[in-house]
């Protein structure tokens, strides 16, 4: 079965990966205000999270406890191979979509 | 870094997560907020917080998480039916492993739960009224509001005249029906006469009452003047068959009917009570000369059925119009409204048609049986907390197991509901023992119908299940409550007895109310046993009063003079002691008085053994023009006359002159609570009805054998109706051994209440202490201040409950019992010492009975099982 990703959802999965070792909920949210200049809720976050998990894109484990957290863990996500699937074919989609498309951009 | 999230968003965050595992996201929160805290103000990262807070309460992400939550590993967050079957084997095992406190829990609820029973059959019965009739909705009764200055009455009645106009000028009622409800008589018989009554009616309430007719025609019937129609076991009862169809009975002074028809027994529950249905044209116009009137209400009463669908906006604005136009230069006032039928038997009206069942009646009852229930509640709750302690190992292992507070609390929930159920049965045994009993107390007994019908017996059950709740909310909500490890480690304890005070309150509260009820109980037997034994100043044992009915006075006083068994006898117009009838006096020269009088012949006063102090008697040949009077002390009194000059005063009584002969000495001519006032004896044979007579009372059954033999002789179809003077005054004081009844029945039920409350709490201080107690037996402690030890804390509630109950009581008797005019018996500190003592019997029998057996087991047999 093709599995659809929606732009957010793409875009965390995408953060997920540039992340590393090192993706969980704050990290992510503060990579995708950086990077790409979305400030969206932690709300709204872990819900594209869950439905990733949900998907079977994204898997997650509970890591240790730090101090500035106030003694609580961190749930550390990272990519499947289904993940890397989907990724990958909807890169692919776009790729053609761009060579078909008649946009010529001016920096081409 | 002092700064820290905000507490509230905090813990509505952990509220609104509950079991779900959030921990990492409650990371998430704190970390963004000392973030933004070090790079904002904090103000500024408490809003985000706050921000981000309701933005994760709204998430998916929290209600995927919610929905996977489980509270434990068994656990299962759906109640299904294989779990509600295991809570019901569960709470049966309980109540059969802790009998004894199951029996005492049932025993109380079945007491507390049996009076309400009668007030929801009572219920029941009343909310069913009427019901039967096809056009029930449609059928209104019209009832008049009359008002007169300040004097303000409501008549189920009104004017007969207003359902002539109704029918001529008022199109939108189909139907007009007229009743009055005076026929009634002697339906005259070979050998004795048969009372009756019924109502003359309109040859249309057939049809718009549905009462069925058996055979006949109904219509005819209710159209031809003189015409009757029977019910069937009226029928039965003057001819013996149903078969009665253009057969004749004769009423005794009002001529002849015609039987055109006969109705089926029709059902208990309406508001109508008739044997016979007369049509309303043989109604005797003679009978109320004013009958016409619009000021005229008794006994007339105007059913209305609409049309279908029909607005009674209409029917109420043309009666508006009506009382404008005819009470318009009249002092009376009236509003004629409507009822409609179903709730014509709970309305608080005057002169109502059938019986009637108050609403306000309905909440004193209310009252008394929400007083008996709630005590019976109370126990429940105290004893189950109280074996807290015996329990809260099961309920911490629960709770450790993954049981969560919903769970615990349909569990103890449905063991309450259980227990309920079983009184409820218990409690219906008690309410058919006390159903007839409680019917014979009620005036209109002959027509209430106690019997279990579905409804009752749902509603009975909905009760019992509402009962259930009541008792067992607060105890499930306890158990639910308690924290699993302290209740593992027998904690628990402790925190039962922190609600002790109020415990002990409620407990003094019963008891205070089961003394209320043992004072009154010897308050009002005092009442009626001095009513009893009351001194009337005149003789009244052995003398017989026969009713004269048609025959003549003189011809009975001939005929009973001659039996040997008869030792005097006397006529008057009835007895004194009962009532008197009254009458205006006039004197010659001064305004008129009222007066109480009796119509006596000589006889009368040596019969009576009442007391001449002046004067002399009637004279023995009595004369048809009066002549004479006897009057009393306290007329003389009232009258400012001297006794020496009283003789031959002359009075004007009635527009006739009559002169004082005699003085008698006070006595009561009236029931004892009325005070002695002006009264005179009269000389006249027309106004005689009975006879007194003198009897020797040590053959009763050959006394009035040779009474009915020569009464026989004067009177041919009429039966002897005699009766024992005094049982007829006792029968007056009936009211009196009801509320004695009732007093004592309700304090029978709220003592054993309390006292079953009572015992369960010894039970269960004596099982728990019973280590302690071996112990001390070990060290020396003697039998006896063991059982003290033990009593103590109960003596001191009962103390307590005494003082409390004296303080009740006297407040009640100030508030209620002094507003009664007729009340005699006075609260005295005999009678609060005579229940005082009671109480304390009753509660010492029940604390030692149990505190004794403690402190006598053998310290052996406890102490080595641990």
């Amino acid at each position: 079965m093709k599995t659809y990703l929606g732009e957010l959802e793409e875009l965390v999965l995408l953060t997920v990966t540039t992340l590393g070792d090192n993706a969980y909920g704050v990290s992510i949210q503060q990579e995708l205000e950086s990077r790409c200049g979305r400030n969206i809720s932690i709300g709204a976050l872990h819900s594209t999270i869950t439905r990733l998990e949900e998907k079977g894109l994204l898997t997650s484990w509970v890591g240790g406890a730090t101090a500035e957290r106030g003694g609580r863990s961190k749930r550390f996500y990272d990519i499947t191979q289904a993940g890397k699937i989907t990724l990958t074919e909807t890169k692919q989609l776009r790729d053609q979509l761009w060579d078909l498309s008649k946009v010529k951009l001016a920096s081409r | 870094m002092k700064s820290s999230p905000p507490k509230l968003a905090q813990k509505l965050f952990d509220w609104y997560c509950g079991l779900a595992k959030v921990d990492d996201l409650r990371g998430d929160l704190d970390e963004m907020f000392f973030h933004h805290a070090k790079t904002r103000s904090i103000t500024h990262a408490r809003y985000i917080y706050w921000n981000q807070v309701f933005s994760l309460m709204f998430s998916y992400a929290i209600r995927k998480r919610k929905r996977n939550a489980q509270p434990g590993a068994y656990a299962s967050n759906n109640i299904s039916f294989s779990m509600i079957k295991n809570y019901l084997k569960v709470a049966l095992r309980n109540l059969y492993q802790y009998r004894y406190f199951t029996l005492l829990n049932v025993f109380g609820l079945a007491i507390g739960m049996s009076i309400s029973l009668l007030l929801i059959s009572m219920y029941g019965y009343v909310s069913t009224s009427d019901n039967f009739h096809d056009n029930g909705d449609n059928i209104y009764t019209i009832i008049s509001k009359r008002s007169e200055g300040f004097e303000e009455r409501h008549f189920a009645s009104s004017p007969i005249v207003l359902a002539n106009r109704l029918s001529d000028e008022f199109s939108q009622a189909k139907e007009v029906v007229r009743i009055n409800s005076s026929f009634g008589g002697e339906v005259i018989r070979e050998r004795e006469n048969i009372p009756i009554h019924g109502y003359f009616a309109d040859h249309n309430f057939i049809t718009v009452f549905s009462f069925p007719t058996l055979s006949g025609n109904t219509r005819i019937a209710l159209s031809k003047p003189n015409s009757i129609v029977l019910t069937e076991s009226t029928a039965r009862k003057l001819f013996g068959s149903i078969d009665v169809i253009g057969k004749t009975i004769e009423l005794k002074d009002q001529g002849t009917y015609e039987i055109n028809a006969v109705l089926k027994d029709y059902p208990k529950n309406t508001h109508f009570r008739f044997e016979a249905l007369v049509s309303y044209v043989s109604l005797p116009a003679i009978q109320n000369p004013n009958i016409e009137q619009w000021t005229e209400y008794r006994d007339q009463y105007i059913y209305v059925l609409l049309n279908d669908g029909e607005h009674t906006n209409n029917l109420e604005t043309y009666l508006r119009q009506l009382e404008k136009d005819v009470y318009n230069n009249s002092t009376v006032k009236v509003n004629f409204d409507l009822l409609p039928l179903d709730q014509i038997i709970t309305s608080d009206v005057y002169n109502a048609l059938g019986p009637k069942w108050e609403t306000s009646g309905f909440v004193v009852f209310g009252v008394i049986a929400l007083l008996i229930l709630l005590p019976a509640c109370f126990n429940y709750t105290n004893i189950s907390i109280a074996r807290a302690l015996k329990r809260s190992k099961e309920i911490g292992l629960r709770k450790t197991m993954g049981s969560g507070k919903s769970q615990l609390f349909l569990q103890f929930i449905t063991e309450t509901v259980v227990i309920c159920l079983i009184s409820l049965l218990g409690a219906c045994v008690l309410f058919i023992l006390i159903r007839g009993e409680f019917q014979s107390m009620m005036v209109e007994a002959s027509v209430l119908d106690l019997s279990i019908t579905l409804k009752t017996a749902i509603l009975f059950i909905v009760f019992a299940l509402v009962t259930g709740l009541m008792a067992g909310l607060f105890p499930a909500l306890y158990f639910a409550g308690l924290n699993p490890i302290e209740a593992l480690k027998s904690k628990v304890s402790y925190r039962a007895f922190s609600g002790m005070g109020i415990r002990k309150a409620l407990t003094i509260f019963q008891f205070a109310l089961s003394f209320c009820f043992i004072l009154s109980l010897i308050v009002f037997g005092r009442q009626y046993r001095t009513l009893i034994n009351f001194d009337f100043g005149f003789q009244k044992e052995n003398i017989v009063t026969v009713d004269l009915q048609e025959v003549k006075p003189e011809l009975v006083k001939a005929e009973f003079s001659k039996l040997s068994v008869v030792q005097s006898i006397s006529l008057s117009s009835g007895s004194p002691g009962l009532s008197a009838s009254r009458a205006w006096i006039h004197s010659v020269e001064k305004d008129s008085v009222e007066v109480s009088q009796l119509f006596i012949d000589s006889d009368f006063l040596k019969n009576l053994k009442l007391q001449l102090i002046a004067g002399k008697n009637f004279p023995e040949t009595s004369s048809s023009d009066e002549r004479f009077m006897i009057v009393n002390e306290e007329f003389l009194i009232n009258n400012k006359i001297a006794p020496e000059d009283a003789l031959d005063k002359v009075f004007l009584v009635d527009k006739q002159e009559l002169q004082i002969i005699g003085v008698v000495k006070n006595f009561y001519y009236a029931p004892p609570q009325i005070p002695i006032g002006n009264f005179i004896f009269r000389n006249n044979a027309s106004a005689f009805t009975q006879a007194n007579v003198l009897v020797d009372a040590s053959d009763v059954f050959g006394t009035f054998t040779a009474m009915e033999n020569s009464w026989q002789k004067l009177s041919n179809n009429a039966k002897l109706e005699a009766a024992f003077y005094q049982d007829e005054l006792n029968e007056s004081y009936e009211v009196y051994r009801l509320l004695l009844k009732m007093a004592g029945f309700l304090g029978l039920l709220a003592i054993s209440i309390s006292i079953l409350g009572l015992l369960g709490m010894v039970v269960y201080t004596a099982e728990t202490r019973v280590k302690e107690v071996s112990i001390r037996k070990v060290l020396g402690a003697s039998a006896f201040g063991i059982t003290l030890l033990l009593s103590k804390d109960y003596l001191k509630l009962l103390g307590w409950s005494i003082a409390i109950g004296i303080l009740l009581a006297i407040a009640i008797y100030e508030t209620v019992f002094t507003k009664i005019p007729d009340y005699h018996a006075n609260l005295t500190v005999l009678d609060i010492v005579v229940g005082a003592l009671v109480l304390i019997a009753l509660g010492l029998t029940t604390i030692t009975s149990q505190t004794y057996k403690t402190a006598l087991s053998n310290p052996a047999d406890t102490l080595k099982s641990e």
